[in-house]
């Protein structure tokens, strides 16, 4: 049975919310992917950050094991450098076997409370 | 006598493989600086023979081990020293558990040498890249109640001073002297040969245990004293702690009713201590040392200003350590226990606003900045800080009359010590 999944990927819209309300890190706004790795090999990843107005950034390495799944919230990526908060960025995502990314932002800046998710786009 | 290469080379960075031409940099890139020339002598009368001609021709020596520093101890433009040939293990004591080691080697090589001869250091700092004068002469610091800084284990050795002299001493015939040099950042003379108070080797568990800054702040104290090493990381941008324990094997507190365990592993100290030696990316640092309660009031001052003013730039967590109080006269932890705050950018986004934003509450809680580390303040308000200054002027001045040892930056922070010395 062939593995689904993509090897590049895309999140166009990022912006990770700056404001916050509520207890922490339950209610932290954020950008979050969830990157599941359903195959039998562990899973490398280059993230790269591109901006409107300055230089991409990148890549953030991760890893996912095989047949397992990862969320990691884009507030709390570091290296090469932290992304800003409350900034317009893209992130192209790319594997070295086939995952599948989902794109969640949590919005809590607001007293009603904002969830968007969804799967991001596949190139490859 | 002969201090050439005895034992394998790191593969850490080398002032005497660097071309003066090129200009240098620290490890971080936020201190740029060319001297005049470096040097890389083979022996403890050649060092001798570059600072006498140095003293009498009025030029300065400046010697740099790996290049961590973020302060302007290491930026010369005139002579730079490097230690590489001042290194490895040259003679040990296994009754009192010390040895003679070269100043230039670099603590991973130290911790594997002393490994395999059945010796340890009592503790390391984050990172083990340093070269042991750099770490001695810079208060470099690992974390727990019971734990000195590095510099306390210097019980004697052998060094160049200002005049071009060569000096040995001893803890037993020259305490004062030995409490004076411990953190000197260089100033009393260049150390060659360094004789260290050590342990027996020893295994340490290293857990790492992430949770709430709830969970954990009103129980600081409690963890503190319950593991050997502790300290604690605080992220700004999710109000997460992770608590970083080490103790003997099976002797680890289980914190699970409350946190989750990230990491858990046994090894050597030099395997197991430092956690950061091979990062990729390069980080700023600016760091204050206070006594131990006010460092806590100190931690919910700055954690209420960063959540407030700087969690839109700034996601590098805040490092929280302790240290054991100590009589080295220009310790960050002289006469106090000490607990110690580091902030953190990455050097590709601006540090110096965030840093220049924190300094002030970091100084109106009675905070000492470590020596290497970037901060502002001048000799006189740092004089103001350490009981011993004035002390420290008039033996740097019996030591080093003509400042050969100093940089222009140490020159500015020391000078009103040496006005004040005489």
């Amino acid at each position: 049975m062939s593995v689904p999944g993509r090897q590049l990927w895309v999140i166009p819209g990022g912006c990770i919310p700056l404001a916050s309300t509520g207890r922490e890190p339950e209610f932290t706004s954020r950008d979050e992917v969830a990157l599941l790795n359903p195959g039998e090999t562990d899973a490398s990843l280059e993230i790269t950050i591109y901006y409107t107005t300055s230089e991409p950034v990148g890549p953030y390495a991760l890893t996912i094991k095989a047949r397992r799944m990862r969320q990691v919230r884009f507030n709390d990526l570091i290296f090469p450098e932290a992304l800003p908060l409350g900034v317009e960025y893209a992130a192209l995502i790319r594997s070295d076997v086939p995952i599948v990314v989902q794109f969640t932002r949590y919005d809590t800046g607001r007293t009603n409370r904002a969830l968007m998710g969804a799967v991001a786009y596949s190139i490859v | 006598m002969s201090m050439g290469d005895r034992e394998p080379q790191s593969d850490s960075w080398r002032a005497s493989e660097h071309d003066t031409r090129e200009g240098y940099q620290n490890w971080s890139g936020s201190l740029r600086f060319r001297p005049s020339r470096a040097v890389a002598p083979r022996s403890e009368e050649e060092l001798a023979q570059i600072i006498g001609d140095a003293s009498r021709q009025g030029r300065t020596v400046r010697p740099v081990g790996s290049m961590h520093s973020s302060t302007g101890i290491i930026a010369t433009d005139d002579i730079l020293v490097s230690l590489d040939h001042f290194r490895g293990v040259y003679s040990v004591d296994q009754k009192a558990h010390r040895a003679e080691v070269g100043a230039g080697t670099v603590l991973r090589d130290l911790g594997k040498r002393l490994s395999e001869i059945g010796l340890a250091m009592p503790n390391y700092g984050d990172v083990a890249t340093q070269t042991i004068a750099g770490a001695i002469g810079t208060g470099t610091h690992g974390s727990g109640i019971d734990l000195y800084n590095l510099s306390m284990t210097l019980v004697g050795g052998s060094m160049v001073t200002g005049s071009g002299a060569i000096k040995t001493f001893s803890l037993e015939s020259d305490p004062d002297l030995v409490r004076a040099m411990r953190v000197s950042f260089g100033t009393l003379g260049i150390l060659t040969r360094i004789e260290l108070q050590l342990e027996p080797d020893y295994q340490l568990h290293r857990q790492e245990w992430c949770t709430t800054f709830d969970a954990v702040f009103p129980r600081l104290c409690e963890f503190a004293a319950e593991n050997r090493n502790f300290d604690l990381y605080w992220y700004p941008r999710s109000d997460e702690v992770k608590l970083r324990c080490l103790n003997p094997p099976g002797e680890g507190p289980d914190y699970s009713s409350f946190a989750w365990l990230a990491e858990s592993r046994t090894g050597a100290p030099h395997e197991v201590i430092p956690k950061h030696s091979d990062l990729p990316d390069k980080f700023d640092e600016m760091e204050y040392a206070f006594a131990a309660d006010a460092a806590r009031d100190c931690l919910l001052a700055i954690r209420d200003r960063i959540r407030s003013r700087w969690r839109r730039t700034v996601c590098w967590r805040v490092l929280y350590r302790f240290v054991k109080a100590d009589d080295t006269w220009l310790s960050e932890a002289h006469a106090r226990e000490t607990a110690t705050i580091s902030l953190h950018q990455n050097s590709s986004l601006p540090f110096r606003d965030y840093f220049a934003d924190i300094e002030p509450i970091f100084q109106s809680h009675g905070g000492r900045p470590h020596w290497a580390k970037i901060h502002t303040m001048t000799g006189a308000q740092l004089g103001a800080r350490y009981p011993m200054w004035r002390r420290f002027g008039q033996l740097r001045r019996e030591l080093d009359p003509d400042g050969v040892l100093l940089t222009p930056y140490l020159r500015g922070l020391l000078a009103p010590q040496m006005e004040a010395a005489r």
